[in-house]
């Protein structure tokens, strides 16, 4: 029998890191109903005064959890390190996106923390600082759109006849490529459905990652359980 | 092959089949990304070539005032294909494994190469963004954005440095005549651009400044001949890949196996 490696291990830090996820977005004050890139700098002072704390726990939830997604999209990586390919070019690939979206988002979260830890700032700064969250925030998408593509093109040119992930995982993968597009011309517009409280920048991108963070989550977790139920057969 | 019976294979079938479709694939997209990475530095954002350090405040945000919307627009198409990085950097990281040197050249430079695109490219376009968002804003903070945009940009040295250092000993090193010997000194003069760029991190005007002489004439004519040079020869190597795992063979006379 296969000694045990460890993979699942780090699967199954997915469910739990993406149950403190949801909690830190619940608890952020600024995400369930978005702050408006509208507001005024003494409207987003006030609000960095009225909700330090939730503001401030939320956000070191996030630090210490947020690249949690790495083992995930690693553990990808060596999904497609089995596919029918001739290089290891596109394993290489997800594994040179892994660490984007992370480090992207670490800095807006170090952007949210500052503007909480004096929030008695003139307010002109306390306002530099949310913009400068909140827009990298926004467009974290490009490694996250590569990935999604990478991955697609990856299953695409698996050509077996029991390929590791199934076609339509494919085309999931390039729907919410599409759906995570628009978060990038975010900037474009402070009201409306681009800005970064809007319905494509904030909602549809949003709820995209999560969706693809379930959904492949759970179709990697088959295929490496089917993996060692195989190598168990084998050995 | 094909299963259809002439000799000429269909785009369709390369686009699926091709023994080389990897390779090609990436190589396409990095020759797509320099040359957006151009068109949106050059003439969109219309933030290369730079614009001066030494530049008063009221100026600073009249720039951002005339240049916001392609500074917005340009840098919202960057957000949208950064990603493009991963199959270039993936494709230098392959030569490397196609060395007969250890892995951990390869992986050093994906790994390196991967995180310079945060600090040398997205961080500009966020403080750039973020100027031109709010151009009513107090020029003084436009003007603080306006040098973190431009010092993160030309002053992320070290990632290029050691990358290219490590790229350059793995082609020395190498006894699979991947790439030619005189390419690996090349690699040293991209890496010495990293080292004369760090005074701009200390002077406002003159040739070291971060759009002086030699902090950018000098290191953006290395960068591109580098750059096209690297595109190049990578374009021979997929060519003269056989998938083995010894020396790379020669071209054919004619033919190359395209």
């Amino acid at each position: 029998m296969r000694r045990p490696d460890g993979e699942l291990i780090l699967f199954w830090t997915l469910p739990a890191v993406a149950a403190i996820w949801i909690s830190a977005f619940f608890l952020f004050p600024g995400f369930v109903h978005p702050m408006s890139p509208t507001m005024s700098a003494e409207q987003v002072a006030r609000f960095y005064q009225d909700e330090t704390a939730r503001i401030r726990y939320s956000m070191i939830l996030f630090n210490w959890f947020g690249v949690g997604l790495i083992p995930i999209v690693i553990l990808m990586a060596m999904q497609i390190r089995r596919m029918a390919h001739r290089t290891p070019i596109l394993s290489y690939c997800l594994i040179a996106c892994a660490g984007g979206p992370p480090t992207i988002f670490l800095i807006a979260n170090m952007f949210w923390l500052l503007g909480s830890f004096r929030p008695d700032r003139a307010p002109e700064l306390t306002q530099l600082l949310n913009d400068l969250a909140w827009l990298t925030f926004t467009v974290l998408v490009p490694y996250l759109i590569a990935q999604c593509l990478l991955l697609a093109l990856a299953i695409f040119w698996d050509q077996q006849d029991q390929p590791v992930f199934k076609p339509w995982v494919a085309i999931f993968n390039v729907v919410v490529a599409v759906a995570l597009a628009p978060a990038a011309f975010t900037a474009l517009s402070h009201t409306g459905p681009l800005a970064w409280d809007g319905l494509l920048s904030f909602w549809v991108k949003n709820i995209a990652i999560a969706v693809w963070i379930i959904v492949m989550g759970v179709v990697l977790g088959q295929n490496i359980r089917a993996q060692r139920a195989q190598e168990q057969v084998a050995a | 092959m094909s299963t259809s019976t002439t000799a000429l294979p269909t785009t369709g079938w390369n686009l699926r089949y091709h023994p080389k479709r990897e390779l090609w694939f990436a190589w396409w997209v990095m020759v797509v990304f320099y040359n957006l990475y151009g068109v949106l530095f050059f003439f969109v954002t219309r933030v290369q070539p730079p614009p001066s350090p030494a530049w008063d405040t009221p100026t600073v945000a009249r720039w951002f005032a005339d240049h916001g919307h392609g500074i917005i627009a340009g840098f919202a198409i960057v957000f949208l294909v950064a990603g493009m990085c991963a199959p270039m950097n993936a494709l230098l990281a392959y030569s490397m494994r196609r060395m007969s040197v250890s892995r951990v050249f390869a992986y050093s430079y994906l790994i390196i190469y991967s995180l310079a695109a945060v600090p040398g490219m997205l961080v500009m376009a966020m403080a750039m963004t973020v100027a031109a968002f709010r151009p009513d804003r107090d020029p003084e903070i436009i003007g603080w954005l306006y040098d973190f945009g431009f010092l993160s940009f030309s002053g992320t040295m070290g990632v290029f440095l050691i990358g290219s250092l490590v790229y350059m000993v793995a082609i020395l090193h190498d006894k699979n005549d991947v790439f030619p010997k005189w390419f690996g000194y090349l690699g040293l003069c991209n890496a010495l651009t990293e080292v004369v760029v760090a005074p701009a991190w200390i002077f406002q005007r003159g040739a070291f400044a971060w759009n002086g002489a030699i902090a950018w004439w000098i290191n953006m004519v290395v960068f591109v001949l580098y750059t096209g040079v690297f595109i190049v020869l990578l374009r021979k190597m997929i060519e003269r890949e056989d998938f083995g795992t010894g020396r790379l063979p020669d071209l054919p006379a004619k033919e190359a196996s395209r």
